[in-house]
């Protein structure tokens, strides 16, 4: 009866020791989550450092210690982030006294490790921001990178479809109903008065819609502007690209660090955002550095120059619009995260746990006036 | 009348017409383990087994170790095929598992999931019978065994001479002309083997069923048997035939009797010639 | 005496569940964790609530449920079906072991993309990836559960001239039993990760879409908790469902 009854009891503190232990392995290593390996961050930096100067760690200066910004960009290392490749191969970030290391991380998992201070810096959009900051997770976004929404519909324009009204009982592939293109799409049907439903949904989970859309298997599929809509093109098929900007101007892909770090690391923050809006700037001015930078950094993306360029200069349209040419490269829209925040709020799925202000979303204390 | 009729025929119960009784006539047999596709030099079991038990009779047949008793037993039983000779019970001979035989074995193997009613009743189920008509049949062979009471206990609920006597009920259950036993007693202790040696005895007066016992203890065959078969060692054959001449009904005390002393120590000296040899 | 022996039990279970509950508390408090990245037990269990009063659990749990219950069916009875021809035939065993082995060594994770490029995204899909994991265990427990059927009771079922259907269903079924609901017991909590990883491979509604919408959409890190909470409750409720069917057919043997 004794030992019966201790079994119960036994295996429960059993399964208790081994949470904590776990629990204090998982942050005595500096997260778990960054253990996993990376394959671009070592390889870009010191692809970056090799090729400019054999400086190596050890700061130009000879004296003053460099502050160590870890940056995660997204899964697959991409010419779509050229203006890092380039800060760093061009010494920017070590001018500002930084040694930045990439890591690249799935998106969503971004932002939880940024907020938790296992990375400085991540990208993410404004779509994730609003939900990530209503259910308190403590992060800010710091410079807008995309100035334009770059998750759009797209479809060859042999299938007749022109505006998002046209989208009516046709087949749209997309990966899943979770995340920002779902939630572009929304936007997008809303206004021409549809409703998901009234759209033939294919699920590609594998990101396969790009592959069904050129075969036909779809007549529509989302994407990013400058990834899927770029090969369609590059094959030879004329693409017709719908954007959201113009019906709810969500707030695309921008910088992102914890609320922690933002005081804590102010200065070297800054200087990072100065560098990479540095590099962008040179790259819209001679794209081909940015495509040196990439290959460098990521020398499988030089397979196919002529792809990688053409990716590149999509992106390079992407980083700008009718607002940062006002207001300059990195320049946070609030009027159009206001509207955001006010559409999310709206939807089925309810993401905006609480309501949130824009002043909770952004900080702009880190962009040069 | 008209319901007996018909309870008559959903039953068809094997003691309507009565059953006759049949002896057993074995010639020639012989038979090998080791089949031929596996390369194995065959190993001679039995070689030349002649044996005949006339209806109604009841034999035994004892022998050292490994001689082939339980394999002759099952080669009467249709388990198993000779390599030669012929196996006949009445006028018809044996040419597969045989329903004119009920076998126990020296384990009992009862089903250990079914209730003991439901084990009794097994080949009446596996042939066929309604449920209500072979749980009576089954009733009426627990009474006969004195396991009235015990239809719904498992088999680790009983007893050992209470499981074996359960299997002996369940190879009776169909009525069989011949009863074959491989050692149905030997795993049980003393006091329990001499009852059920007794109820043997009664079971198969009352029966009638021609009965060939195999047995590793020579007061068993004597006490039980009408005549008592000697066999060799491997190969085995039949060397000696053993007549006990011992009034019926036998009651244990008469085991002291000169009578069965002689039959006993003549058996015992043909089966340690054998095993000498 | 038996009751004295259960009440005591029961006394200990709920206080390792309480010890539990207050280890967590006490991790979320010396470790300082943020909500997000460990929520303390209290608002996983607020979340776990509202998640099951507001409809959210009703639209997610039948389907997940359903795949389980559908893939679970379908994978036991091949599985059985399996595993009785290779506990039946040494040369069927030797031509289908190692791919069935392969298969069993080949991640479903991997294998799941695939089935949802194959079958769509829907339940069938879903099916066949729970059919599939909780096929193997189910084969090799009734390969060994039939092979270790007493042969003396085959050779009784023999002499009283069993035909081969009634020695299936009467003795080598029954006289496997035991073994096939222990692979059973394994199967049914594997086919609770299999209707998951199904779903994270693609769908509309379900305990993984969950999963990734409180993860991926929402941040929504308690009721990712909640979720997981949900997906363990099924798991232990259909373990026992199978243990209480174990004690009803095999409970009262020796």
């Amino acid at each position: 009866m004794n030992t019966n009854a201790r079994i119960p009891f036994l295996a429960t503190l059993a399964v208790a020791v081994l949470v904590v232990a776990l629990l204090v392995v998982g942050r005595g290593g500096g997260s778990g989550p960054s253990a996993s390996p990376s394959p671009s961050a070592s390889s870009a930096s010191s692809s970056a450092s090799g090729s400019k100067s054999p400086v190596g760690s050890s700061s130009p200066s000879g004296s003053v210690a460099l502050t160590k910004l870890s940056v995660g960009l997204g899964f697959i290392p991409s010419v779509q982030f050229a203006q890092f490749y380039l800060a760093q191969r061009a010494g920017y970030y070590r001018d500002a006294g930084l040694n930045v290391t990439f890591q690249n991380k799935i998106d969503p998992d971004l932002i939880a490790l940024v907020g938790q201070g296992a990375l400085d810096i991540g990208i993410a959009d404004g779509t994730s921001i609003i939900p990530a900051v209503s259910q308190n997770i403590p992060v800010r976004y710091i410079a807008t990178v995309y100035a334009q929404f770059p998750n759009v519909v797209y479809a060859k324009a042999s299938s007749g479809i022109k505006t998002a009204a046209d989208l009516r009982g046709r087949k749209l592939g997309t990966p899943g109903k979770y995340g920002s293109s779902w939630i572009m799409l929304q936007a997008l049907l809303g206004s021409a008065g549809l409703k998901t439903s009234d759209v033939d949904i294919q699920l590609y989970p594998d990101f396969g819609q790009g592959a069904a859309l050129q075969q036909g298997a779809v007549d529509a599929a989302t994407g990013f502007v400058n990834n899927e809509p770029v090969q369609l093109q590059l094959s030879g098929t004329t693409a017709t690209i719908l954007r959201v900007d113009s019906i709810v101007p969500l707030p695309g892909n921008g910088l992102i660090t914890s609320t922690d770090s933002l005081a804590a690391k102010h200065d070297a923050l800054k200087g990072f955002v100065a560098a990479t809006l540095r590099a962008e700037n040179d790259i819209i001015a001679d794209p081909q550095k940015g495509l040196d930078a990439a290959v460098a950094a990521v020398p499988d993306l030089g397979k196919d120059k002529a792809t990688q360029m053409a990716i590149l200069n999509a992106t390079i349209e992407t980083w700008q619009s009718d607002y940062t040419k006002v207001n300059g490269l990195g320049a946070i829209d609030r009027d159009a995260w206001t509207k955001s925040i006010t559409f999310m709020s709206g939807l089925p799925d309810k993401p905006v746990a609480r309501a949130v202000t824009v002043d909770e979303l952004v900080s702009e204390e880190l962009l040069a006036k | 009348m008209i319901t007996s009729f018909t309870i008559a025929t959903e039953r068809h119960e094997p003691s309507e017409p009565p059953r006759s009784v049949a002896g057993v006539e074995v010639r020639g047999l012989d038979f090998s383990y080791g089949p031929a596709r596996t390369g194995e030099v065959p190993r001679p079991v039995l070689a030349g087994v002649s044996l005949s038990l006339e209806p109604g009779e009841l034999v035994a047949l004892v022998g050292p170790n490994g001689c082939g008793k339980s394999t002759l037993l099952r080669l009467v039983a249709g388990l198993l095929r000779p390599a030669a000779g012929s196996i006949a019970i009445g006028d018809r001979p044996v040419d597969g598992p045989d329903p004119r035989v009920g076998l126990v074995f020296q384990a009992p193997r009862l089903l250990p999931w079914r209730s003991v009613l439901d084990n009794v009743a097994f080949p009446l189920e596996l042939a066929g019978w309604a449920r209500s008509a072979r749980y009576e049949r089954a009733r009426e062979l627990l009474l006969l065994v004195g396991m009235n009471g015990s239809e719904g206990e498992r088999p680790h609920q009983l007893s050992g001479g209470m499981r074996q006597r359960a299997a002996i009920a369940r190879a009776l259950v169909l009525e069989p002309s011949v009863l074959l036993l491989d050692e149905p007693f030997s795993a049980l202790d003393a006091l329990t083997r001499d009852r059920l040696n007794l109820e043997l005895q009664d079971l198969w007066r009352v029966t009638g069923s021609s009965t060939l016992l195999v047995t590793h203890s020579i007061p068993e065959a004597v006490f039980l048997a009408d005549r008592v078969l000697v066999m060799s060692p491997r190969p085995g054959r039949i060397v000696a035939e053993v007549p006990i001449r011992l009034p019926r009904p036998r009651a244990l005390d008469q085991l002291d009797a000169a009578i069965v002393s002689e039959s006993a120590a003549a058996v015992r000296m043909h089966l340690e010639a054998e095993v000498a040899a | 005496m038996r009751l004295r022996s259960d009440r005591f039990q029961t006394g200990w279970i709920v206080a390792a569940a309480v010890l539990f509950v207050l280890l967590w508390q006490a991790i979320v408090i010396v470790g300082n964790f943020r909500p997000f990245v460990l929520p303390p037990p209290g608002s996983v269990g607020a979340r776990f609530v509202q998640a099951w009063t507001d409809g959210t659990m009703e639209r997610h749990v039948p389907t997940t449920l359903s795949e389980i219950v559908l893939g679970f069916g379908a994978g036991a009875a091949l599985g059985v079906i399996v595993g009785y021809v290779l506990a039946r035939s040494r040369f069927a065993e030797r031509l289908l072991s190692p791919y069935i082995v392969a298969a069993q060594a080949t991640p479903v994770l991997a294998i799941a993309p695939l089935l949802a490029l194959w079958f769509g995204t829907g339940l069938l899909s879903k099916v066949i990836i729970c059919s599939l994991i909780v096929f193997f265990p189910i084969a090799v427990a009734t390969m060994v559960g039939i092979r270790s059927v007493d042969a003396d009771l085959l050779e009784m079922c023999r002499a009283f001239r069993a035909r081969p259907a009634q020695v299936l269903s009467k003795v080598e079924i029954p006289g496997a039993l035991p073994s096939i609901l222990g692979g059973f017991r394994v199967g049914v909590t594997l086919a609770v990760i299999g209707a998951i990883v199904g779903e994270w491979a693609g769908g509309e509604q379900g305990l993984g879409v969950l999963i990734n919408l409180a993860r991926g959409s929402l941040f929504d890190t308690p009721l990712l908790f909640a979720t997981l909470a949900t997906i363990a409750l099924i798991g232990v409720a259909l373990y026992a469902a199978i243990a209480l069917l174990e004690r009803r057919l095999v409970g009262a043997r020796g």
